[in-house]
């Protein structure tokens, strides 16, 4: 057994940023299910955003954060968000991120969807990757203990608070206890549960089901993002930074489409607005091919792009073979981002003592129904740091008696040897894949009763076959069949919080749209759905929304 | 399609090339192929994989004799694709009886020890990125740091590395000195070497000046051949022995 005052799981920018600050005061580790350089922070491509400018201010800031989330965000966790915000940018550049400047030296902003202000900072299109090697680069600095390539089973509770976490050790298959006084979960979204997702095969819901399972609640699931530009084919993230530049969207016909959509803002509009608008020419039989509408960058020249977007191209090149310098990248909308997460206060604690979580995983909620381009790497920096600093504060609290974690420990054994030496019949990619439809062809940006109902029963009946799922390969080391099947688990359970909070929410916000509701209803829906595992079954209940300095209006761009 | 695989346990013990039918679709890339062997025909296969977009840096292996992101690398084009014309050492020549125009061969990279099957233990890979002082702390500077864009651009190249260890599977150096940092940390080092902000630029080189550092280099170029993100290894290498000099 492992013992820690603070265990955090997920490597990615909020783990990295929670276990840096933890680690000032107290011994602490993190795990993850890979090496943290190949987590899907490196992805983010745009930007991160601070009210830097003379004559922006972080109170501009939050209220363009409020109104892109409808409403619904908690403006006591948005407040902290864009006041922080300049701290975290400042503390960066301190460890060195390489961050784009202007021809006198500052640091560089752009414009982005939603933004009242050009408020992002960026690192040329590679800011994720740029910033999510920094951070890791302090973690060598400060010798962090990384518990890399392991898969955490299940969280352990023991009185009512965390005790630690069972870890599976993917290299050897070994399983082992982690003790902790406080856990934080940074295990990042559940993309991979679509089927056309810009997210990392990794990102499989992994905390969402583990909190579920342990008792904690799930908020505002219902609320996931697609994104409006991903590459037709393999759907890799092309950046709002694209069309931050002056990228512009066309349809077969060759109009500039966004006219019709939001006129004021065009194609900087928010992200849900901007989707609905492709799907919309898509389903009205004006898209390219049937599916996709082309994102045109010609306009902006060859040394702009190759500046300002060099990653944007490098992708067009090497995964759609088209070259945006010389004809336009084609695009569709595809999920991106999950709003919704581990419900946790503005400390980052969840309603289990000593769990915390923070980043994608967690619900603040500072992105409400749809969140801003620019405002998730923010969060993970923001939440990350006051999830470690409070962690850290829980070092006195009573280390859970060490029983409750050798028998969790015993029957996770028990359990993994029985998913390696049952021959179930159904298969795993059989199951995942029709998951993956059932969440593309029932949730997606359009959504109506009768079309989720009956993709609520066939979750309900991939579960069932979940249930004599098997595998070959009965081996002990790299065992991936095995990590396969566990995150399948995870996927099925954290499909259903998201189905069931759609089904439930008969309202349009944010990102979720009804075509049979398609009005914002404050009066009903001005509430965060909360899902809840009670007896092996999703119950839901409501809980109101934390307003203040920005009342509710209409929303319009 | 058919796919050679190299498949075995840790340090190689039982390996053995495995032959798999793939039905290429259009736009698979190889790693594709590689989740479709799994699915289909053997899930005993291992292979580290993460973002699928040329970010992560996990899925580094030899293909075909060359090393390469499998995520990166289309199955349509490696047909046509050109030779890289690396400098070829052991593992890269060894005679194993391939059919070059019908089959596409996938072997771990070169360099490292074998894990199982593709995956291999890059513990040394990062030991030597932690040996070049791979991080920066700039707390005298008041405020926010300044920069031109100039200075930005001179180092930029060099942060795009995503430390997927293709060079150095790919680096004869390597092959012969085991203890040779390697040109993706000595890449990394010149990103902080010549950052204009740097203070301590002196101890910098002083860690990479070492007949294990920079001045082995032979300036083959297989790793700017195999890099998947043009960071140019080779060219960061002249540059910190040029430093070394003065």
């Amino acid at each position: 057994m492992y013992e820690f005052d603070v265990l955090v799981v997920g490597g990615g920018l909020a783990g990295l940023r929670a276990a840096l600050e933890a680690q000032k005061t107290c011994d602490v580790a993190l795990m993850s299910k890979v090496h943290p350089l190949r987590s899907h922070s490196g992805a983010a491509q745009g930007g991160i955003n601070a009210a830097l400018g003379e004559t922006d201010s972080w109170e501009a800031h939050a209220f363009d954060t409020v109104k892109g989330s409808d409403y619904l965000a908690d403006q006591d966790a948005v407040d902290t968000l864009c006041m922080e915000a300049p701290k975290r940018i400042l503390e960066m550049d301190k460890i060195g991120t390489l961050f784009s400047r202007t021809p006198e030296g500052n640091i560089a902003q752009r414009p982005f969807g939603g933004a009242g202000y050009p408020r992002t900072c960026y690192a040329a299109d590679r800011t994720g990757h740029n910033l999510l090697h920094s951070l890791y680069q302090q973690c060598v600095a400060s010798n962090l203990r990384v518990f890399e390539e392991w898969f955490v089973l299940r969280l352990v509770i023991s009185e009512g608070r965390i005790a630690g976490v069972v870890g599976y050790h993917i290299p050897t298959g070994e399983i082992e206890t982690f003790s902790a006084n406080a856990v934080v979960i940074a295990t990042g979204g559940y993309g991979r549960i679509y089927s056309r997702s810009t997210n990392a095969h990794v990102n499989t819901g992994d905390g969402a089901a583990l909190a579920l399972r342990a008792g904690a609640p799930l908020m505002d699931m219902e609320f996931v993002q697609f994104h409006p530009t991903t590459l037709l084919g393999s759907n890799i993230l092309i950046s709002e930074a694209a069309r931050g530049e002056g990228g512009q969207l066309v349809n077969a016909a060759g109009e500039r489409f966004m006219a019709r959509y939001a006129k004021e803002a065009m194609e900087l509009a928010p992200r849900d607005i901007v989707a609905r608008a492709i799907q919309t020419e898509i389903n009205e039989g004006k898209a390219i091919d049937g599916d996709h509408v082309d994102l045109v960058l010609t306009h902006l020249g060859e040394e702009r792009i190759k500046s300002r977007l060099p990653g944007i191209r490098e992708i067009s090149i090497d995964f759609a073979g088209v070259d945006p310098v010389k004809e336009p990248v084609p695009v569709q909308p595809g999920q991106h981002y999950s709003m919704g997460g581990l419900a946790v206060d503005k400390n980052c604690s969840t309603s289990i003592s000593g769990l915390l979580s923070a980043g994608e995983s967690a619900c603040v909620s500072v992105h409400g129904a749809n969140r801003l381009g620019g405002n998730s790497l923010l969060e993970t920096l923001v939440f990350g740091k006051l999830a470690g600093a409070n962690a850290a504060t829980m070092v006195e609290a009573k280390r859970a008696r060490p029983d409750a974690l050798v028998n969790a420990q015993r029957e996770e054994e028990r359990r993994v040897e029985s998913i390696k030496s049952g021959r179930g019949k159904e298969s795993v990619p059989a199951i995942r894949a029709k998951l993956k439809e059932t969440m593309t062809e029932s949730f997606q940006i359009f959504r109506e009763a009768g079309a989720m109902e009956s993709g609520l029963t066939k979750l309900h009946s991939l579960r069932d076959r979940f249930k004599n799922a098997g595998f070959h390969d009965a081996g002990r080391e790299f065992n991936q069949a095995v990590i396969g099947y566990l995150e399948l688990e995870n996927m099925l359970l954290t499909a259903e919080a998201v189905a069931l909070g759609a089904i439930a929410r008969g309202e349009s916000r944010g990102s979720h749209f009804r075509t049979d509701f398609p009005k914002r209803n404050d009066e009903r829906f001005l509430k965060h759905t909360l899902a809840t595992l009670v007896g092996g079954t999703l119950e839901l209940s409501y809980r109101p929304v934390k307003m203040g300095r920005f009342p509710v209006k209409e929303r319009t761009y | 399609m058919k796919f050679k695989v190299w498949r075995s346990a840790r340090n190689g013990k039982d390996g053995r090339y495995e032959a798999y039918e793939v039905d290429p679709r259009p736009g698979m890339s190889v790693l594709d192929a590689l989740f479709s062997i799994r699915d289909e025909h053997d899930d005993s296969l291992s292979f580290r994989y993460s973002c699928r977009g040329a970010v992560c840096g996990s899925c580094a292996m030899t293909i075909n004799r060359e090393p390469r992101l499998a995520c990166r690398t289309q199955v349509s084009q490696l047909a046509k694709a050109k030779s890289l014309n690396l400098r070829l050492f052991g593992p890269l020549e060894k005679q194993i009886g391939w059919d070059r125009t019908a089959e596409v061969l996938i072997e771990p990279l070169p360099n490292m020890p074998v894990l199982k099957d593709l995956v291999v233990d890059m513990t040394r890979f990062f030991e030597f990125y932690n040996k070049i002082r791979p991080w920066m702390d700039l707390p005298d500077v008041k405020g926010l740091s300044k920069m031109t864009p100039e200075e930005v651009s001179k180092i930029e190249k060099y942060t795009n590395c995503i430390l997927c260890a293709a060079c150095f599977g790919a680096c004869p150096v390597n092959n012969r000195n085991p203890d040779y940092l390697g040109p993706a940390a000595l890449a990394w080092s010149l990103r902080f070497v010549d950052d204009s902000r740097t203070t301590d630029k002196k101890e910098r080189l002083s860690l990479v000046a070492g007949k294990n550092g920079a001045p082995e280099c032979e300036f083959i170029y297989n790793c700017v051949k195999v890099c998947p993100k043009a960071v140019a290894p080779a060219g960061a290498i002249r540059t910190l022995k040029d430093h070394l000099k003065t």
